[in-house]
């Protein structure tokens, strides 16, 4: 086991000041019940430091900007964070600062990650580092590192200087025995432990972790608790030392904020793009997919809208996604300025191994087309424009089918199979009865109708309010044409049913 | 076939004709053989020579005439009828069933009454590979149409022309986008369109003489025209089995 502990020792202010600019020079600072938290470089020169009261850092330096501190975003941060971490390693644990009251904080929020398993995919220990210190610059949070063999001694270590500069120097992983000479070398107040118990320490004189670890275990017991027993045993690394391992939501939520409203709906596409491209980042390194994009025009004060996008298939191509957007965003009408987007993938679900296999071979690869095509359609003219046609079991004509979701299309029907009557059916069939006009015992339906067959009587329903009784015939029409046509047994009137054609 | 293409070909007819003088016999016959192939020579004479590209219409009587032998593949086929009812889609449903049957899909666009699944079945038609569409409005109709046309994904597709005509710009789209997707064009279309040219490569006009469907071959890209032909409707039908009333 190999863990990585990174310190974020300013994420106080970066959850508040991250979208400012970097060459921002006014003095700023976050305060929390009336101390002051932490604060930013400008601020710093002019002697504002973690600690104070808001009173004497005003007196220090009269631009100051205080901000108030938002634990909310700091979280929302970290969590971000985890979730940039999980992409180096799965075993990834966050955990958030902590703070006694009336104290600055002496525990900085930071993230454990277990990297033994991901060295040889980055080519080694300082490939990874060099990679992961340039992504945190680049996100611009300020950070610090330590290795360890269990995430404790990690945490411990990367409070050691000495270690620090190692680390910065390294090629490869240390040995047990170096691990153990940093452990005991570490002062006691780097100890993950309340201030009563490191005060305690230093008062019996124990200024070093090798002093401590030299007394036997069952003193140290007595005198500081079995909690204070097990964790030095997890710095030794003879006991497990358990961290909550962080799980990524199954569900994608982003959001782009437009400074100046957008009122095009094709200057969308450039956002969008981004955000399905992230999108597909996220799903493809988790082999996850998605059946609905669900975009959020947000106007602000105003409401906003919804526009779903329909996928029928796992997939993870941002092109092919960004085509479906786009033919979306054609139809849709923007009724104001669009002031932010956003991006919601509810239910995220696993790509199975069948759903990709079959797509190496000829059958597989039409049936993807066919996909594909659905999707298009679906997207462009609606959900509500396409349709399969099923069997139903009834004896009535016109609940003998119904409407498929074409989505159905391509598997093959399962179980009870369902097979219609033999008698002669129209291929269309009217969405309802047309009257034929009746005079003088003959029939009219856009000239005379001539009888040819029948009659089949079809009676359902008898036994409900609504009886249906009918007999049916086939007719030919004056220009040639058969008709399907039923009179009402009840009325006695008649009616044009379908159409052979 | 485009003119590249055709540029293409011709070149190198002239290039085999001038640079390898070729052994007298039947190497020399093969350039003639190559273009006599071309879909866009018409032959009169040679009936038998005719390959059976198209895909059987299931009526031999129309197989007959067809240059193909069936439907002609990749390509529009317009059916010009005024009167349902007359057997139009059974002209075409031996098809769709043979295709459907073959796992590929067949769509259904703009259809004037409800497709009626009982009646299909019968037919032989997997209703699974069956795609109903409802476009709203002419452009959304021709746009669904050259895009299932053109993917490649579907078998047939069988077009109903709502209100307003297409023009002939739309009509050579949709003749290309079959061309290239390799897929079967039914085109219904009102029997008043006989006078405006149309760049499909079948028309047939569609009438019943009161007890058949005629058909007269209106139009046929490399092959006859002109002729007529009666298909009987399924006795099952015509069957007088003196009604009651």
């Amino acid at each position: 086991m190999l863990w990585l502990c990174i310190q974020l020792p300013k994420l106080p202010l970066e959850a508040l000041t991250r979208a400012h600019r970097a060459g921002d020079s006014t003095p700023l600072a976050v305060a929390q019940s009336s101390l002051i938290i932490e604060a930013n470089q400008a601020a710093n020169s002019q002697n504002v430091e973690p600690g104070l009261s808001i009173a004497t850092a005003c007196a220090y330096c009269a631009g100051l900007q205080l901000l108030e501190r938002d634990a909310e975003r700091e979280e929302q941060l970290l969590q971000q964070l985890a979730q940039w971490a999980y992409s180096f390693t799965p075993v990834v644990s966050p955990r958030s600062a902590e703070r006694e009251h009336n104290q600055p904080d002496n525990q900085f929020a930071c993230l454990y990650l277990e990297i033994s398993g991901c060295l040889k995919a980055h080519h080694g220990l300082r490939p990874l580092l060099q990679q992961l210190g340039k992504e945190l610059r680049k996100m611009r949070i300020s950070h610090f590192m330590g290795l360890g063999h269990s995430p404790s001694a990690a945490h411990l270590l990367s409070q050691l200087p000495e270690h620090r500069q190692w680390l910065a120097e390294t090629k490869h992983a240390p040995t047990p025995q170096q691990w153990r000479q940093w452990i005991s070398f570490a002062p006691s107040k780097l100890l993950d432990c309340n201030h009563k118990a490191i005060a305690k320490l230093y008062a019996s004189g124990i200024k070093r972790v090798s002093q401590l670890l030299a007394i036997p275990l069952s003193e140290v017991g007595s005198r500081f608790g079995r909690n204070f027993i097990s964790y030095l045993a997890q710095l030794n690394g003879t006991r497990p030392d358990p961290v909550p391992s962080f799980e990524p939501p199954a569900e994608f939520h982003n959001e782009l904020f437009f400074p100046s409203p957008l009122d095009n709906s094709e200057q969308l596409l450039f956002p969008a793009g981004r955000l399905i491209r992230e999108l597909c980042r996220q799903l493809q390194r988790r082999q996850l997919y998605s059946q609905q994009l669900c975009w959020v025009l947000d106007y602000g004060s105003r409401g906003q809208q919804q526009v779903n996008v329909e996928v029928s298939r796992p997939l993870l191509d941002p092109q092919r996604l960004i085509a479906l957007t786009k033919l979306q965003f054609e139809r849709v009408e923007l009724k104001e300025p669009v002031q932010a987007l956003t991006l919601k993938c509810q239910q995220l679900q696993p790509i199975e191994n069948q759903n990709l296999r079959e797509d190496f071979f000829d059958e597989g690869s039409k049936l993807n087309e066919s996909y594909q095509l659905i999707d298009k359609l679906k997207a462009r003219l609606g959900h509500q424009a396409l349709s399969g046609v099923t069997l139903k079991e009834s004896y009535l004509p016109e609940q003998a089918w119904q409407n498929a979701d074409s989505l159905t299309l391509q598997s093959k029907a399962k179980g009870h199979h369902l097979t219609p009557v033999r008698a002669p059916r129209p291929n269309w069939l009217l969405p309802r009865p047309d009257r034929i006009q009746q005079r003088d015992h003959k029939l009219f339906y856009d000239g005379e109708l001539h009888l040819l067959q029948g009659p089949e009587r079809i009676d359902g329903y008898w036994w409900q309010q609504r009886r249906h009784a009918r007999d049916y015939y086939i007719a030919r029409g004056s220009h040639g044409s058969l008709y399907w046509v039923f009179q009402d047994l009840t009325s006695e009137s008649w009616f044009l049913h379908g159409v052979y054609s | 076939m485009n003119s590249a293409e055709n540029f293409l070909q011709n070149k190198q007819l002239a290039k085999q004709a001038n640079n390898e003088p070729l052994p007298p016999g039947q190497e020399q016959a093969q350039p003639l053989q190559q273009l006599l192939t071309r879909p866009d020579i018409w032959q009169l004479a040679s009936g038998q020579g005719r390959s059976r590209t198209g895909i059987s219409t299931g009526y031999r009587g129309l197989d007959a005439l067809l240059t193909g032998h069936g439907w002609p593949r990749a390509a529009s086929t317009e059916l010009l009828i005024d009167k349902a009812g007359i057997g139009e889609m059974s002209l075409i449903l031996p098809t769709l069933a043979e295709l459907t049957r073959q796992g590929q899909m067949v769509i259904l666009v703009n259809p004037p009454l409800i497709p009626y699944a009982p009646a299909l079945v019968q037919a032989g038609v997997q209703l699974e590979k069956l795609l109903v569409l409802h476009p709203r409005g002419q452009r959304d109709q021709l746009w669904a149409a050259e895009q299932s046309l053109q993917s490649g994904a579907c078998g047939a597709l069988i077009q109903w022309q709502g209100k307003e005509t297409p023009a002939d710009k739309d009509l050579r789209r949709l003749q290309v986008a079959a061309r290239d997707g390799d897929c079967l064009h039914f085109h219904f279309r009102p029997g008043s369109c006989v006078k405006t040219p149309s760049p499909a490569a079948l028309r047939l006009q569609l009438k019943s003489d009161g007890e058949q469907l005629a058909l007269h071959l209106f139009k046929q890209l490399s092959g006859k025209s002109g002729q007529r032909v009666h298909l009987a409707r399924n006795p099952d039908l015509v069957r007088r089995d003196q009604p009651l009333h």
